[in-house]
């Protein structure tokens, strides 16, 4: 049945795939008083959503984004447009005909908007999976700096970290995610000498932008644990701030449950997922 | 059974040849009135004129689905009714009380000049013997559908003497190959068109007030950002995207303004942002994170999220003199306010025993009641006629949606291969 139907049923959908792109949709409603004397007068009610999102399904071959651009969006129109496969990265939006003005035609759906993935930033994330882990002895060997009275750490000359020490897993600058307690934003005793490395990297790179990125768990609604990422993310922020980081070459940003680094249900799975990342643009 | 879904499926499939395969919405009762009306609907009947294609959907099956599935009524078997009757003088009404209905409905679809074609229903009370409701409809074959809803809730309002609600549109994001979808889908479910794909998450689409326009938060620049889009052209901007976290929009009830969580300034604070001069003035401030932000429908509240007491509550303030007071105060975690159409009625999530359920109170008595049984209840929403709530929840570990009739005693589902969250019923 399902084989023999198949071919049959692709023939006509050739038909009826090329016919119903975007007709109007009206709808009239009149009331019946007698059954079956319909009356000349009454409401005109022209309904529009529905029927054009039917047409859009059977008319909308979506052709998208095939060139990316990085600055954001492009649009085009036209009718019947062959289907081209999607660039993977790219956010792409589609038009849907929708109207709920009395009495007018619809305009048809077929506009398409892309956006290429983001251009800034684009690369912040990546190599974030080489991090974690617990903090390791590198950190207290590597104290080049001292605390002065104010709370800024003042760098020794010859203890300027590179760019390279951020992947190089001997030092503490490899170490990019800090783990929260639940409900908490509290910063745990353990990553201030991850704190002090990073503080002391950023300051001897003006170049250097950093992206704080917070995330919670997934328990609960998801702004609310957006924002308990973004205090988490702040959190690290002022900690920084504190060390003497000036707060323009800084950024804190919540990906709130968004973005687990475990894919579990349990409180294993949950710590590990609230963290704040400590990022660079352009990394 | 089978061969009628591959029917269904088969254009779409064909249509999008090179998308991913889209999958079928189904829809599952989870639980009903305990006292259903036990209703009839015929077949309509069909004329079909020269020139007009066959399999012409009988518009008889939408709206048996729709009032089927609502959980109000018991569907009587029809199948054995050859000829459809066309009008009332070909409706036998007795042997259909015989058969135990306390309403009957019966339709006709003929076609009229140009490509249009009329639909005309009649609702017959089959105790009292009394027509309730008749009404006609012209449309085009695309409009079918639509007609068919309208019908369910032209039956619903007359034996319910309430709105129904099935011809509203809802929105959501499908997460599936690890793309995140942003669908816009009739209230059946079916129709479901992709408005915007990204790899980066999507959350929290909200509806204009006119139905033409969806805001909603996307991670695509690495961080949250809201975006209005229209949906007519699928044209969309970025508007709020200030340093720190945007997200959490809602728009006011004229569509002029949306109130947004930022934290340009200090932690997530909640921020009216008029749409047209793209201004942002400040609406809360402390040191407590504030979102989550809602509308009254008349325009004089902000229902919002904030922990400032210790734990996340809802509270409320006069978007006049931005007076908060708190609203909820059982238990130590209620958050995601929505109220309904007539302001009178918070729906909100309430966690019990680390469980998350959907509760409701009634905003004059204060009286809060926990509408459900599932543990993992996220992003309430309102029907068009506020009787049923739309949320998202976690079956299997995997995201369906589900709704849930005010009193709690009637539930549906919706599931799609592929995880479904953050739904919105939309006009």
């Amino acid at each position: 049945m399902k084989q023999l139907a198949y071919p049959v049923l692709l023939a006509a959908l050739l038909a009826g795939c090329a016919g119903t792109p975007s007709q109007e949709a009206a709808i009239e409603d009149r009331g019946i008083r007698a059954a079956e004397a319909i009356p000349t007068e009454g409401v005109r009610i022209v309904e529009a959503g529905r029927a054009e999102t039917r047409a859009m399904v059977g008319a909308a071959p979506v052709s998208e984004a095939t060139s990316k651009t990085a600055a954001g969006v492009q649009t085009s129109t036209s009718g019947t447009r062959p289907i081209t496969e999607k660039p993977v990265d790219s956010v792409a939006t589609r038009g849907l005909a929708a109207s709920t003005s009395v009495g007018k035609p619809l305009s048809d759906g077929k506009a398409q908007t892309a956006a290429a993935g983001s251009s800034a930033g684009a690369g912040v994330g990546a190599g974030v999976g080489a991090a974690g882990g617990a903090v390791d002895g590198t950190a207290a060997a590597d104290g080049k700096g001292a605390l002065a009275q104010d709370g800024s750490l003042l760098p020794k000359p010859d203890a300027a970290p590179s760019w390279g020490d951020l992947t190089n897993p001997e030092s503490p600058l490899s170490k990019r995610r800090l783990l929260f307690d639940y409900d908490s934003s509290a910063i745990r005793d353990e990553y201030r000498q991850v704190l002090e490395a990073h503080a002391r990297f950023i300051k001897g790179n003006k170049d250097a932008r950093s992206i704080l990125q917070g995330h919670a768990d997934e328990r609960g609604s998801r702004e609310y644990n957006l924002a308990l990422g973004q205090r988490r993310a702040e959190s690290v922020l002022k900690a920084l701030n504190l060390l003497g980081v000036p707060e323009d070459q800084m950024e804190a940003v919540s990906f709130g449950e968004e973005k687990p680094v475990v894919e579990g249900h349990d409180e294993s799975a949950w710590q590990q997922n609230r963290r704040t990342e400590v990022l660079y643009q352009g990394e | 059974m089978l061969s009628r879904s591959i029917r269904r499926f088969l254009p779409l499939l064909f249509c999008f040849l090179a998308l991913p395969l889209r999958a079928e919405m189904t829809i599952e009762i989870v639980g009903g009135a305990a006292n259903r009306i036990p209703l009839a609907i015929l077949p309509f009947s069909l004329t079909v004129a020269p020139g007009m294609p066959a399999g012409l959907a009988n518009p008889a099956e939408v709206v048996a689905g729709d009032l089927g599935r609502s959980g109000y009524f018991r569907l009587l078997d029809t199948g054995d009714v050859m000829v459809p009757p066309a009008d009332p003088q070909a409706l036998q009404l007795s042997s259909w009380k015989a058969r135990g209905a306390d309403a009957v409905v019966i339709g006709q679809v003929r076609p009229l000049p140009g490509e249009r074609v009329e639909v005309r229903f009649w609702l017959y009370d089959a105790v009292r013997q009394a027509q309730l409701t008749a009404l006609s409809y012209t449309t085009t074959r695309d409009g079918l559908r639509a007609v068919a809803h309208r019908i369910a809730d032209a039956v619903h309002q007359a034996l319910l003497g309430e709105p129904g609600a099935y011809g509203g549109r809802i929105a959501y994001i499908l997460k599936r190959d690890g793309r995140y979808e942003l669908q816009v889908a009739d209230a059946d479910s079916q129709n479901a068109v992709t408005v915007t794909t990204s790899p980066e998450p999507l959350i929290s689409p909200a509806w204009s007030p006119d139905g033409r326009r969806l805001a909603y938060v996307s991670f695509e620049d690495k961080k949250p950002v809201v975006y209005v889009q229209n949906l007519a052209d699928g044209s969309r901007r970025a508007v709020a995207k200030f340093r720190g976290s945007n997200s959490a929009p809602a728009w006011s009830p004229d569509g002029r303004r949306l109130a947004v969580t930022l934290s340009k300034d200090d932690t997530s604070q909640i921020y009216l942002l008029d749409l047209l001069t793209g201004e942002a003035r400040r609406f809360t401030r402390g040191g407590a994170l504030d979102t989550e932000p809602v509308f009254s429908p008349d325009g004089q509240w902000l229902y919002f999220t904030s922990d400032r007491g210790g734990s996340p509550q809802i509270y409320r303030a006069a978007l006049a003199t931005g007076a908060a007071s708190r609203v909820t105060f059982e238990g130590s975690y209620n958050v995601s306010p929505t109220l309904s159409p007539d302001g009178r009625t918070l729906a909100f999530v309430h966690r019990r025993d680390s469980r998350f359920h959907i509760a409701v109170m009634d905003l004059n008595s204060r009286q809060t009641q926990v509408l459900t049984d599932t543990n993992h209840d996220e992003s309430p929403s309102f029907a068009a006629n506020g009787r049923l709530l739309l949320y998202a929840t976690l079956v299997n570990n995997r995201g369906v949606l589900a709704t849930v009739s005010v009193d709690g005693k009637v539930k549906q589902r919706l599931s799609q291969s592929g995880d479904l969250r953050e739904p919105a019923w939309g006009p």
